[in-house]
């Protein structure tokens, strides 16, 4: 049965990873390189334990810490859309804002600047023991998971169908790959990229509920420990494309589970946690270099024409 | 004379403009929930110079961030955006620790420039890496460098815990390092590092190198237009991978330096995100050398004063986080209509 709980800890794990890992595709296909999520998540996780602490009802306070993560979406969304900030330093800022955030409910509200832990707290639904025993091995390890789980892997799903069968998904995507191109067809580009920050906040949120409220039911300061960045390196390792992110996902979650394990077996948990980090890099370098070999002969008429193409998202940086 | 003063203030307009813009909000927050606002502004402030015991932590804090900003600075004016500060800091001072503490029979003359040395090129070489890639293969530095400083933070957790790891204390901290490669304090401050004379020094260096060589508009050249550095001849290619390097060196040293100057060993968590800080406090700065060094001054004094604020008026220090994520969220905003299309 070792395997059953193994593989119930992956499914675990890989949750959180798999919401943010949506959260950052989103917005990537809108050519936003979203390192937010992090900052949302941990708005989500806290709002989350606050509200469920006060009001005692559990879908209240999901419900709050979706509201929660998605006002912070869109804040990032109007300093970058409105006032044009840079996204990657105004990103950094929301982690900033929620990392200090958090800390400052914690120690002025709470007086309790090492966490947040309510006597009691709301249980979310989760799926009843016996209930999926028809099924073979996934079934079981399914069991006693949180809706949240389960919803994260209704995500994937969702976001396809989003991305590649409805028109606002067409438009969001023509957004992100041809910007003045798609202004030209009379896109908004504007309101796509917001859309997919609000998505993204969503998703994140939910990435934060189900941390804080699924089994541990209290909050820590930099209770969501990088989980936002490793989604991040899941998109980015898959190009953002929606099945290859879920599946990088589970491989992240599953090497996550697999450091939990070493570590209780007091083995070096520490490079089996890089393992996301470095498939992220090492992805992108193979991406780039096939890029690379595929236009090597065109390079030679055109010898300066492969600008790279994420690049416009700091062009506002340039010392003035 | 009038007019370098008028350019001058046309310079640092937008910085303090958005550094008071910060610390007016956190007097609103403050007068809040405090009865004596002012006595924890005045605290926050300037408690630092109250004593020469908070003026040697003030100067210590000083150190690593102007160094780092220093190095974010060299990699943002050859259009790298890096945001590596972090890892590159962890790996110098690393390196550092792990020279002083396996090779502590050399001689001091020998082992102190082998730590110092070691630190830098730890920090060098984390900025390499991204930076190679970018030039060869155009890989998005953002993400190696974030992607990076994780790995680095790992790979320091596990030399921390498991191989320098000092058995007698708590937590993953290492051996001491021996006590004659220490630097020396800094004159007349018992406590405070001399490692911020080298800070000084330095960002007067890397003005001269950055404004009035050669070798520095040409980098400066690669970071503004790529495409016409190249066609006037300047090697961009080169002085991209140089920026880093010394970029990620500037980094490494600030380790090195604190782990030398100030923790004389390594602790895991040394760190209080000095990386995004330094960061901060360059952009801060609009990526000026002289101006990173005020812009580090003042945000030393912010970090410290929060404590001593917290102990006289019980405002939280963690005020100071969460004024500094609206400060990074709000730095790089303009106001008005938007400049740039697309």
């Amino acid at each position: 049965m070792a395997y059953i709980s193994f593989l119930a800890s992956v499914l675990e794990q890989s949750s959180p990873i798999m919401l943010a890992a949506l959260a950052a595709m989103i917005t990537l296909r809108a050519n936003i390189l979203n390192v937010a999520v992090e900052g949302m998540m941990l708005v989500g996780a806290f709002t989350a334990i606050a509200v469920g602490n006060a009001s005692g009802s559990a879908a209240l306070a999901l419900l709050c810490a979706l509201v929660a993560a998605i006002v912070m979406s869109q804040l990032l969304a109007l300093m970058t859309l409105r006032f044009s900030a840079d996204f990657i330093v105004a990103g950094l800022g929301i982690n900033l804002l929620a990392a200090g955030g958090s800390l400052f409910a914690l120690e002025w509200f709470y007086r309790s600047p090492g966490g947040l832990r309510p006597i009691t707290f709301p249980d979310l639904w989760h799926i009843p023991a016996g209930a999926l025993s028809w099924l073979p091995v996934l079934g079981p390890a399914l069991e006693g998971q949180s809706i949240i789980v389960v919803l994260s892997f209704l995500a994937v799903p969702a976001c396809f169908v989003f991305l590649y069968k409805t028109p606002t998904g067409y438009y969001l995507r023509a957004s992100g790959e041809d910007e003045h191109a798609a202004r030209s067809a009379g896109i908004d580009v504007a309101r796509m990229k917001a859309l997919a920050l609000a998505i993204s906040g969503l998703l994140a949120g939910l990435a934060g509920a189900q941390i804080s409220m699924d089994k541990l039911h209290f909050f820590l300061p930099e209770m969501t420990s990088g989980r936002g960045f490793i989604g991040l390196a899941a998109t980015l390792f898959s190009g953002g494309l929606p099945w290859t992110t879920a599946a990088a996902a589970v491989l992240f979650g599953f090497f996550g589970a697999l450091g939990d394990r070493l570590q209780a077996l007091d083995i070096p948990s520490q490079f089996v946690l890089m393992l996301p980090y470095l498939a992220a890099i090492l992805g992108l370098t193979f991406a780039r270099w096939r890029l690379h070999i595929r236009n090597r002969p065109a390079r030679i008429l055109k010898p300066q024409a492969t600008s790279e193409p994420s690049g416009s998202h700091r062009a506002d940086l340039e010392p003035s | 004379m009038r007019r370098a003063v008028v350019d001058l203030l046309k310079a640092i307009r937008a910085p303090v403009a958005a550094i008071a813009l910060t610390l007016a909000i956190g007097f609103v927050l403050v007068a809040a929930i405090t009865d004596e606002p002012v006595r924890a502004y005045r605290d926050l402030l300037f408690a630092n110079f109250d004593s020469l015991g908070n003026f040697a932590l003030f100067l210590n804090r000083a150190t690593p961030l102007t160094l780092i900003a220093l190095g974010v600075i060299f990699s943002f004016r050859a259009g790298v955006f890096n945001v590596g500060g972090e890892g590159q800091l962890y790996a110098g001072a690393i390196a550092a620790t792990v020279v002083g503490v396996f090779l502590s029979g050399l001689p001091a003359i020998v082992l102190f420039p082998l730590a110092v040395a070691a630190g830098i090129l730890a920090g060098a070489f984390l900025g390499w890496i991204p930076a190679v890639l970018k030039v060869r293969l155009a890989v998005d530095e953002v993400v190696t460098t974030l992607m990076l400083n994780i790995i680095v933070l790992l790979f320091t957790s596990y030399l921390a815990n498991q191989v320098i790891r000092d058995p007698t204390s708590y937590g993953a901290v290492s051996q001491m390092l021996p006590q004659k490669i220490w630097l020396p304090a800094f004159p007349g401050v018992p406590g405070a590092t001399s490692g911020i004379i080298v800070a000084v020094l330095l960002s007067i260096v890397s003005w001269v190198a950055l404004f009035r060589t050669e070798w520095g508009a040409q980098l400066r050249a690669s970071g503004t237009n790529l495409r016409f550095a190249r066609t006037i001849g300047v090697p961009a290619d080169r002085r991209i991978i140089t920026a880093m390097l010394l970029a990620g060196g500037f980094g490494g040293l600030a380790g090195t330096l604190y782990v030398l100057g100030i923790g004389h060993r390594f602790e895991q968590n040394f760190s209080p995100d000095y990386g995004l800080v330094g960061l901060t406090c360059a952009l801060l700065a609009r990526i000026h050398p002289i101006g990173a060094l005020a812009t580090a001054l003042f945000y030393a004094m912010i970090i410290n004063g929060a404590a001593y604020m917290q102990i006289s008026t019980d405002v939280p220090r963690s005020l100071v986080d969460l004024l500094t994520g609206l400060l990074v969220l709000l730095m790089t905003a303009r106001l008005g209509l938007r400049q740039r299309q697309g």
